[in-house]
């Protein structure tokens, strides 16, 4: 093997700084890398790490500093070029698409090469079978646990050969078997001169694998050396001691015989297990540990957003989730997003848990309002602008003074802070801590989960340490101190508890009726199946009253319908794949139809048929590519973008035949309605048209891309996809469709008249729902759409030999419309909620 | 504590323009100044009498579907609704006055009937609010058909008469669209349970935080929806004497556009409720001015179509970055200053 070189350098980060808007994430770190060695990286939350190797695998350019890779130097690197340089990185969140499946994760995300020679599955199991994930590929992403979504990243990552290998902790969510697996495979990467920088918490996983250890702290180098010249003292020594620049109020002295406020009795929900706490009044908890050890949904618990089992009891009295919720005010971590609604002003932003106290007779009394957050915002020294500026304008600072506001004014039985000073300057932290304080002196329990184990020292005065979702450690008065915090959680050897995966697999075994029909419901074709046997129940019912049901010209009639509504809605379904809707298909047909009117007339000449073929197609081309401009390139939704094209190609349609006029040519209709026994041609090509593109869609990379973008965006564009052209793709392929379909109808109308064709776009989508394809992206068939437009047209069909009228027409519709969706959406909810 | 003085923090002005009603009643006004100037005729007291009403259903309709569409939904049951009641109040009583009561009663009975069923699919049930407003829809065309049998018949003379007089020197028409825009703006702004509807649609994720029935305000959206269509329904019953069965088709796409063109985002956020209304009658008085100039049915849908493009526009691009983009092309040749500069030695 290399051992003979193994300490050949591979990669070399040399004075690499990097500033956001001025401030310092990275500050001049070096770093070699060399092949065959495990290179840890340790350091609190923020201490660089992440940015670090972002820079390394080509995400983030350094605003300073160089890269030497394989010798060469770069400036900087993208995605593409690290991955052509042998470097895979494994990222702490799995970009894995929960809508494909397990065997097309891989498709999608591994280069062609890979799967060159050989059957796909074979390969593919081959990749799994060397991370110990014993999965059916067939399986859907989504259905996987969180530990298999890790698996199936790191599969991915090591299926390339990378010659530098970046796990940013992967063990987080990994159980023990799963953990020693996956040590083992890093031994056997290192014994074939791979590189592996390996960023973690925990020591012990320090000692156990890597030869060399860097520790970064506040975005500086602090050291870097051999795992055997340092101990674990030391390193320890080196990951703490940030410099601390707010200031704390003083702690609260405990009265004697004071009876506690807040009791938490082995809380139990998902993310943690059995946790219990009791604070006294004036007291403020802490709540320490790595990131992302269940403290956030600790405190969603507290709060009453989740369900738990356990106990909680604030000043004596059993509370629970539904008597917390709303009560117990929580100021979520992610304030972006749960914390201040960005587009709407401070004042409703600070008001919205307390509108109730500004009740005037009856109605809210605007200068209650006003006066009420404006003196709370007042105590809270907020700078803002005005009440009314939106909450947008504000700083990280103040915007979370505009949260605590709303918690003050809600009048809280509890209040839960997490990550409270995240992206907060200095200033107004010491200002936020004196808030807590003052509030955690009336009596009001504070609970305050923070990284930042100094915030947690100055601020606490009992601090809970959590590890993988349980309290690994108490720290009270003199003992809360931050390198016990980072001791007791850098030390902790607790694995994350996996009970869900056996569980599932007893359930498998085990299912009730119900489970086993609704995990077929689940299923891609089930919706084509359903409707199978609806087509053929109503068939059945409609030859017990008439015999000509299955004549000739019937037959004929229902699948020309079938035919041109099904191709309009074979393109609607390409888009809708994407997560996107096309509104402009019903006006695009009938344009085609005006189109068609001019060249292909009776009498026509062969060369202007062709002619208004080739037009209709290209104008088709043209709509999907403005549509779809409007969308990726001037941020219109689909909607706006689809009905600006659908109003448009209206007005077009009437420039060109103001009235009907233009009949189409009698042979060409003639040939265009052929057909075999009671299956007429064009059906036919349907049918082929429909297999050919499910085929496409499962079995090419371009369907892959296509779900992968409707499944997720992101986790798309971060395996590769180029997100813009997939959809640009779509919309025109939609158009395409909408093409051959005018084709058809051409032929039913016999003439251009530009008010037909706008009824398609409804009758579509329906076809497209019937079928089971799913508006929000990711997934659905085109058998399924087909089968949507067949049943669609029998059941209109249907009325006129069963006796009924119009209003029948419309209520089977409705029926079957409601009732899809209603049987396919719930299946497909209680999925995503479990 | 309070080291710094806040005494600065102002309490604002009560009455807030927002950028969408700057721009939509700026437009508006250089519309009637171009109408005034290059068509007159289409500003005479006579033509104006005759755009007001249907400017009036359009904006109605468009303020319903400016409540679903703040709670990110879109509503494509606006057109069976209007429909629906058109035939309920024109064909129940059968022309006789005395029975113009109990049909309005079953107009808006079935409104809030079908407004719950749209709540309860996309609020409570999670399905796509295209998919489920689709399917009610249908329902609703099944009823229409079912009480019409697809015979228009002759509005009430005391509908008729209510909807078409004007009393105040401007249709009725107007007044019950005031009312409208009123009453939706006095729910939003001055209740409790509009000012949370209003953060739901900002923010699911914030109001669920902080304990509001995120779902049930959700579901809440289609009814007060379906009420407001119903109310455009029964006037276009008053304004068209006998209307036939599909007369709300019109108005589901429009509907869209005047709440799109008057600032609201299709994905959810604060309603511009007058933004709206003007719009609305920004988009019928297009449609007359260039009527007026003589161009036929096919450039005025262009107009539309430019005018939603442009209205869309003007929120979706970022004219920021448009600019600089403009300021780079050549002549100036001071690239890559925004970028963080890489060391090129």
């Amino acid at each position: 093997m290399a051992q003979s070189n193994s300490k050949t350098v591979v990669m070399e980060l040399r004075g690499i700084s990097k500033n956001y808007s001025g401030v310092p994430a990275l500050t001049n770190v070096s770093l070699e890398v060399k092949a065959g060695e495990v290179h840890a990286l340790l350091g609190e939350n923020g201490a660089g790490k992440s940015t670090l190797m972002n820079v390394a695998s080509g995400t983030i350019a350094p605003s300073t500093g160089d890269l030497l890779v394989h010798g060469t130097r770069y400036v900087a690197l993208t995605p593409a070029l690290a991955s052509s340089l042998g470097i895979a990185i494994v990222h702490q969140h799995p970009a894995v698409l929960k809508d494909l499946t397990v065997l097309e994760n891989l498709q999608v995300s591994l280069p062609r090469s890979i799967f060159k020679g050989r059957a796909s599955d074979k390969i593919a199991t081959e990749l799994l079978e060397r991370v110990g994930l014993k999965i059916s590929l067939k399986l859907r992403v989504e259905d996987l646990t969180i530990a298999q979504k890790h698996l199936l990243e790191i599969a991915k990552a090591l299926a390339t050969t990378p010659k530098i290998l970046v796990l940013d902790e992967p063990t987080a969510a990994l159980g023990q078997d799963s953990v020693k697996l996956l040590f083992d495979l890093i031994a056997k990467e290192i014994a074939n001169g791979t590189a592996i920088i390996y960023i973690t918490h925990r020591l012990a996983e320090v000692r156990e694998l890597a030869q060399v250890v860097t520790v970064l702290r506040d975005g500086k180098l602090m050291s870097t050396s051999n795992i055997n010249e340092i101990t674990d003292a030391g390193l320890l020594a080196q990951i703490i001691g940030r410099e601390l620049k707010s200031t704390f109020p003083a702690k609260h002295v405990k009265a004697a015989g004071a009876t506690p406020n807040l009791v938490v009795k082995g809380l139990t929900g998902k993310g943690f297990n059995d946790v219990s706490i009791e604070a006294y009044p004036g007291q403020i908890i802490g709540i320490a540990g790595i990131v992302g050890n269940g403290q956030s949904e600790f405190l969603k618990a507290l709060s009453g957003q989740t369900d738990f089992t356990g106990t909680i009891e604030i000043n004596g009295e059993a509370k629970n989730a539904r008597s917390l919720n709303g009560k117990a005010a929580l100021m979520p971590a992610d304030r972006q997003r749960e914390g201040v609604m960005m587009r709407m002003s401070v004042r409703e932003n600070s008001a919205l848990a307390s509108l109730k106290k500004f009740k005037n007779l009856g109605l809210l009394s605007r200068k209650k309002e006003v006066d009420s957050v404006h003196e709370t915002l007042t105590s809270l020294s907020i700078k803002a602008p005005g009440l009314e500026a939106p909450v947008s304008a504000l700083s990280g600072g103040n915007q979370q003074k505009v949260v605590m506001a709303r918690a003050l004014l809600s009048d809280p039985v509890m209040i839960l802070a997490d990550e409270p000073t995240q992206g907060v300057d200095v200033g107004a932290r010491s200002e936020l801590y004196d808030i807590l304080r003052k509030a955690s002196a009336e009596g009001i329990p504070v609970v305050v989960a923070s990284s930042d184990a100094k915030e947690l020292e100055g601020l606490c005065d009992t601090v809970y340490v959590f590890s993988r979702g349980q309290v690994v450690q108490v720290l009270r008065d003199k003992d809360n101190r931050e390198d016990a915090m980072i001791e007791a959680a850098v030390t902790s050897t607790i694995k994350a508890i996996r009970i869900e995966r056996k569980e599932r697999e007893e359930k498998l075994g085990n299912e009730s009726f119900l489970e086993k029909f609704r995990r077929f419901l689940k299923g891609d074709y089930a919706p084509a199946v359903m409707l199978g046997i609806v087509m053929v129940a109503l068939a059945g019912l409609i030859m017990t009253k008439t015999d000509t049901y299955f004549s000739d010209f019937n037959m004929q009639s229902i699948l020309l319908l079938v035919s041109a509504l099904g191709f309009v809605a074979m393109g609607q379904t390409t888009v809708m794949m994407t997560g996107g809707i096309d509104l402009s298909t019903g006006p695009l047909i009938g344009f085609l139809v005006v189109i068609a009117s001019f060249f292909i007339n009776d009498g026509s000449p062969m060369t202007s048929i062709a002619l208004g073929l080739v037009t209709m197609a290209v104008v088709a081309v043209v709509v999907g590519l403005v549509n779809s401009a409007l969308i990726r390139f001037v941020k219109f939704t689909a909607i706006a973008a689809t009905l600006t094209t659908y109003i448009a190609i209206g007005g077009f349609a009437f420039i060109l035949r103001p009235q009907p006029d233009g009949y189409i040519s009698g042979d060409v209709s003639n040939i265009l309605n052929s057909a075999i026994g009671p299956i007429p041609n064009v059906f036919i090509a349907l049918i082929v048209a429909a297999v050919l593109m499910e085929t496409l869609l499962r079995k090419t990379r371009w369907g892959w891309r296509l779900r992968a973008v409707g499944s997720n965006e992101e986790a798309a564009r971060k395996v590769g996809v180029q997100v813009t052209r997939s959809i640009i793709g779509a919309y025109a392929v939609s158009s395409l469709f909408v093409f051959l379909g005018s084709i058809l109808l051409m032929v039913q109308l016999g003439v251009g008249d530009a008010s037909q064709g706008v009824t398609y776009t409804l009758t579509g989508i329906t076809a497209v729902v019937l079928g089971g394809t799913s508006l929000t992206g990711g997934r659905g068939t085109y058998i399924g759409t087909f089968m949507g437009a067949i049943l669609l047209i029998q059941v209109l069909n249907a009325t006129v030999f069963l006796n009924l009228d119009q209003t029948w027409q419309y209520l089977l519709q409705a029926i079957l419309i409601l009732a899809a969706a209603v049987v396919y959406g719930v299946a497909r909810n209680r999925k995503s909620s479990e | 504590m309070a080291q710094r003085s806040a005494a600065g923090l102002s309490k604002g002005s009560r009455f807030q323009v927002s950028k969408g009603m700057l721009t939509v009643l700026a437009s508006t006004i250089v519309l009637f100044a171009l109408s005034t100037v290059l068509a007159p005729s289409s500003v005479k007291p006579e033509t104006l009498n005759g755009m007001l009403p249907f400017a009036s259903i359009l904006a109605i309709v468009g303020l319903g579907q400016m409540l679903v569409i703040q709670q990110a939904g879109i509503d494509l049951s606006v057109a069976g609704s209007m429909s629906l009641a058109a035939v309920i109040v024109t064909v129940n009583p059968g022309g006789d006055n005395a029975k113009l009561i109990p049909a309005l009663l079953m107009s808006f009975g079935i409104a809030i009937l079908i407004g719950g069923l749209n709540g309860i699919l996309v609020g409570f049930l999670k399905l796509n609010p295209i998919i489920a407003t689709l399917g009610t829809n249908s329902l609703l065309y099944g009823l229409v058909m079912a009480i019409s049998h697809g015979i228009p018949r002759q509005t009430t003379p005391r509908l008729e008469a209510i909807v078409t007089s004007s009393p105040l020197g401007v249709p009725n028409t107007v007044l019950f669209a005031v009312a409208a825009l009123l009453l939706v703006i006095f729910f939003l702004r001055n209740t409790v349970a509009g000012r949370r509807f209003e953060s739901i649609g900002s923010s699911p994720a914030v109001a669920s935080i902080s304990g509001l029935r995120v779902r049930t305000h959700l579901a809440l959206a289609y009814v007060w929806g379906q009420l407001l269509y119903t109310l455009a329904g029964v006037l276009i019953a008053g304004v068209i004497s006998s209307p036939n069965g599909s007369m709300g088709d019109a108005y589901l796409l429009p509907s869209v556009a005047v709440v799109v063109l008057g600032g609201t985002s299709l994905l959810g956020g604060r309603g511009l409720p007058t933004a709206t209304v003007i719009a609305a009658v920004f988009l019928s008085q297009l449609d007359q001015f260039v009527l007026a100039l003589g161009v036929n049915f096919a450039i005025r849908t262009l107009v539309q179509a430019a005018a939603l493009a442009i209205g869309v526009a003007i929120y979706t691009v970022d004219w920021a970055r448009v600019r600089t983009i403009i300021q780079k092309l050549p002549g100036s040749s001071n690239r890559g200053q925004n970028q963080a500069s890489l060391p090129s030695a």
